[in-house]
């Protein structure tokens, strides 16, 4: 996958984190939001049918206590009497009416209004009906002859019919009928103040903006808190829909506001509808949508820090091990990676801690026998002897010989049979201070012979060190260094002198000539490593070969120093560890 | 990295910054608005009397509407409509208090002028309901159409009356005063086009039914040929028809009025006072408070609403909207 492609690992995990636990946290938000919305939703919506329904029964009670009140009246004889104008007065019957209407302030009126003869009764006293409105024009009027003894359930309207009184009432009427019931005598008014009703519906808390309004079997508004909106048109309500449901409940959406209607038939002929706002009915959605919110930002903040440590935590060793393997490409093998808890990251450091080991093991080697090879290479260069000084050597040899000077030739042949000798060494690096004094006597003693008055040469060593060990053919080298270059161009005779002595813990042997000497440049490059190695005509085996060869076999704190000066002469000093032969025995030993 | 892996990428990146983007949006809305930023708005009306049913019904309206729009409203207002410089005086109360709107019904159409510019250079969204003010300041004017109620009136005179000449007199309330200007030119409009009617003088009776009634007595007295008297408001009207009953010259002069009261009924059904035109004040003080927070939603709103009115006869005095209108029943929010 190339979704996480990012340059870091670290980066790779976090942002991989980080977007897994968004999206759970943001799928978990969702999915218990709208859960909790539902269950909200729900509650609501029970409690709304709840309230409604207990508008209902209120309403229901008020009813039934009006038709409670018009079946006392109907079973009043004399009320039939007094319309039928058989017998009886009005002041009875008001008075009855009166009786009936004690403690009942929802009551507004009682009255009986004969079909013929204008009798009427109230429970007024002294009534006087509106001269400017017919009685029987009312709607209650009307609906209640036609309905036949049944009760009839009006509107909220203005009851006009007694003089100078206009109150909001519900008129419940009923035809009062004769005794055998073959003919309607008049109508029975019960009003019920509409303000009874008015306090239940208005009083009634669907949310802040909630509200209860009621429509009749006709679909007219029986009641509504905007029913002047709804007159002038500027609102409207699903009546349609209300009458369908009977009772129930549905959504709306209108200008983007949804609404639940909450319908509740009744037996009286009215539908008590509640209207509830939906984005009421979650009431605290704001703080669950909040609250939600804030669980996202919570595990949005938790998953970077998480995703953070955890890629941290793993890219750590691996940034460790880069560190390391800095080092080891610097060249410092001596390291060790910490090795990690983690099974994967810690068989990496392993494994990069044993190679590292191996490679060291391996340099180390390496070096070895690579210094192994230059000193056998080294030795092997100054076993030999230079070639032209043998042929010089036998030149004069024969050139003795042919002048008969049989004791000279007899010296120097045996000096150089010396000299091959003590060079030879059985093989050992290491020889003892005498031997190798006595090696450059044999040679400073074939030169001598073959310069003659130019050379002379005096050996001064310290007896005490003549037995500590030095490396052989060190200063034959030297002394042939002197004579080539110090002596042979010098202007007379030239004096060699070889000393030794033990300085402290170390030997200091000497060559020094009185010969040309040199300047400092020269002497500088004397020792320097690049002319290491070369054999030159005329130069012998070069100086350098020897300070290495020192420096190589005893540290590289000893070796040769030169001092010199032009015409006054030169001084190489070699200085060496104080070795006692049965060290050297072991460490040729150890060495093998 | 294909080209398909970037793209992949790419659209994966796009995806969590859109998340993100919906989470802080959701962040901000759940965040922004509470029950504390509910709007507040005064609304000025001209009287505060409990009398005054025109009033309380536009009360009503004005609470039915906050309800509705969850907005905290506060109704103030002199006890008179003659009382401007009360009203003068609670405007500049109400301008300290720095309400989030102003809803005002004018007393006076020129004296409250300044006061809604002041209101507007506060940066106050300011509605006039009823009662316009000499101003450009105002947001929108909810109010009947005076000047076609007034034709309404006029129209219904000139249906009233027979063929021959006829004097009609005009009795207004407070002069000055924008719906009396406007409804006295709708009737004058109509019957000066009429040739039969003559028109007399206005006269101003200062909202004050006693005073109404001084006048129509004195002018039914010295202009034995009127045949006609308008009413331009209540007391005006009410004034007007007792005059007429008390002088038994129902059949000779044809009243004709404004507004509604148990008194005007009365007068209808009795059949002393022909026609009135009845105004709708629940509309008004719903549609004031529904513009005012239509303005404060950054919403573009009509300069001019008009909340229709009704001519009522005795006829239909109990037809079920009219009753709504004749006989309001005040507080029904039980508030």
């Amino acid at each position: 996958m190339n979704l996480f492609r990012f340059k870091s690992i670290q980066l790779n995990i976090a942002a991989a984190f980080a977007v897994l636990i968004l999206l759970t946290a943001v799928f978990m938000g969702v999915i218990s939001y709208q859960l909790s919305a539902v269950a909200v939703r729900d509650t609501a919506k029970d409690f709304t049918g709840e309230i409604v329904k207990q508008v209902n029964a209120n309403i229901q009670s008020y009813v039934t206590n009006m038709e409670n009140i018009s079946l006392l009246v109907l079973n009043h004889r004399p009320v039939r009497e007094y319309l039928s104008g058989d017998a009886g007065d009005g002041g009875s019957i008001s008075e009855f009416f009166r009786t009936i209407m004690i403690s009942r302030k929802d009551i507004a009126s009682i009255g009986a209004f004969s079909y013929e003869g204008e009798r009427f009764a109230s429970d007024r006293r002294d009534a006087r009906l509106n001269p400017y409105v017919k009685v029987a024009d009312q709607t209650w009027f009307k609906e209640a002859k036609a309905a036949g003894g049944r009760t009839v359930v009006s509107a909220p309207h203005v009851q006009p019919v007694f003089d100078d009184e206009y109150r909001w009432v519900v008129s419940l009427s009923r035809e009062i009928r004769s005794a055998d019931n073959t003919r309607g005598l008049g109508v029975l008014l019960v009003d019920l103040n509409f303000s009874v009703i008015n306090d239940i519906v208005s009083k009634i808390d669907l949310g802040k903006r909630g509200y209860v309004f009621i429509v009749n079997d006709e679909g007219n508004i029986v009641y509504h808190p905007q029913q002047q909106l709804i007159y002038s048109s500027l609102k409207t309500e699903a009546i349609d829909k209300v009458l369908s449901v009977g009772s129930g409940t549905f959504m709306t959406s209108e200008a983007g506001q949804r609404k639940m209607y909450t319908v509740q038939d009744s037996e009286y002929g009215w539908k008590i509808v509640g209207v509830s706002y939906a984005d009421e009915l979650i009431g605290n959605r704001r703080q669950m949508k909040l609250s939600f919110v804030a669980l996202g930002v919570f595990s949005l903040i938790a998953a970077i820090l998480i995703s953070v440590l955890l890629s941290r935590n793993l890219s750590k060793p691996i940034q460790q091990l880069h560190e390391h393997m800095k080092e080891v490409e610097k060249g410092n093998f001596n390291i060790q990676v910490p090795v990690d808890r983690t099974k994967e990251i810690g068989r990496l450091a392993r494994t990069f801690n044993l190679m590292v080991f191996q490679i060291r093991e391996l340099m180390g080697q390496v070096v070895k026998e690579q210094e192994f090879k230059r000193k056998s290479e080294l030795n092997a260069l100054q076993a030999q002897i230079n070639p032209h000084f043998l042929y010089n050597t036998l030149d004069s040899i024969i050139w003795m010989a042919e002048e008969k000077k049989s004791e000279e030739v007899v010296l120097m042949t045996s000096s150089l049979a010396r000299l091959f000798r003590a060079s030879l060494s059985k093989g050992k690096e290491l020889v003892p201070i005498r031997t190798e004094i006595e090696h450059i006597k044999n040679y400073l003693t074939i030169q001598q012979m073959r310069y003659r008055d130019k050379l002379d040469f005096q050996v001064e060593v310290d007896p005490a060190i003549l037995s500590c060990m030095t490396l052989k053919v060190t200063l034959q080298p030297l002394v042939e260094n002197a004579i080539y270059h110090g002596i042979k161009n010098k202007y007379g005779t030239g004096t060699i002198r070889i000393t030794g002595e033990r300085h402290g813990d170390r030997i200091l042997l000497r060559v020094a000539d009185n010969g040309v000497g040199m300047d400092a440049a020269t002497r500088e490059r004397l020792l320097a490593p690049d002319s290491g190695g070369e054999y030159r005509e005329g130069k012998g085996v070069g100086m350098t070969n020897v300070h290495e060869r020192i420096r190589l076999y005893f540290g590289h704190e000893y070796g040769l120093t030169v001092e010199s000066e032009p015409d006054a002469g030169t001084t190489v000093t070699v200085a060496i560890p104080v070795v006692l032969p049965e060290e050297a025995a072991r460490k040729e030993a150890a060495e093998r | 990295m294909t080209g398909r892996g970037m793209t992949i990428k790419w659209l994966f990146l796009l995806g969590a910054a859109a998340l993100l983007a919906a989470l802080i949006y959701n962040l901000a809305d759940a965040l922004r608005g509470g029950p504390a930023e509910r709007p507040h708005v005064i609304v000025m009306v001209k009287s505060t009397a409990t009398g005054m049913e025109f009033w309380g019904v536009l009360k009503d309206g004005v609470l039915e509407a906050a309800k509705e729009f969850d907005v905290e409203v506060e109704i103030v207002g002199p006890e008179r409509e003659t009382d401007v410089d009360q009203q003068i005086g609670l405007v500049e109360k109400a301008l300290a208090d720095k309400p989030d709107a102003i809803v005002l019904a004018a007393t006076d159409f020129n004296r409250l002028a300044p006061y809604a510019d002041r209101i507007k250079e506060a940066g106050i969204p300011l509605i006039t309901v009823d009662s316009a003010v000499n101003s450009t300041a105002p947001r929108s004017y909810i109010a009947t159409d005076n000047v076609e109620a007034g034709s309404k009136v006029g129209r219904k005179l000139a249906e009233l009356s027979g063929g021959g000449r006829s004097k009609i007199a005009i009795i207004s309330y407070v002069r000055d005063t924008a719906s009396q200007i406007e409804r006295e030119q709708g009737v004058r409009a109509v019957l000066k086009a009429d040739e039969r009617f003559e028109i007399l003088d206005t006269y101003y009776s200062g909202g004050d039914e006693t005073k109404a009634y001084e006048i129509t007595k004195s002018l039914i007295q010295q202009h034995p040929d009127l045949t006609g008297i308008v009413g331009l408001n209540e007391p005006s009207t009410v004034g007007a028809g007792r005059a007429i009953r008390d002088l038994e010259a129902v059949g000779r002069v044809t009243l004709v009025g404004f507004d509604s009261s148990v008194d005007e009924v009365r007068l209808l059904e009795e059949g002393v006072m022909k026609a009135t035109v009845v105004q709708r004040p629940f509309n008004m003080g719903y549609l004031a408070v529904k513009t005012a927070v239509e303005v404060l939603r950054g919403e573009k709103v009509p300069a001019r609403v008009d909340t229709g009115s009704v001519v009522v006869t005795k006829d239909n005095i109990y037809e079920e909207e009219h009753q709504k209108l004749l006989f309001p029943f005040i507080g029904m929010n039980g508030d």
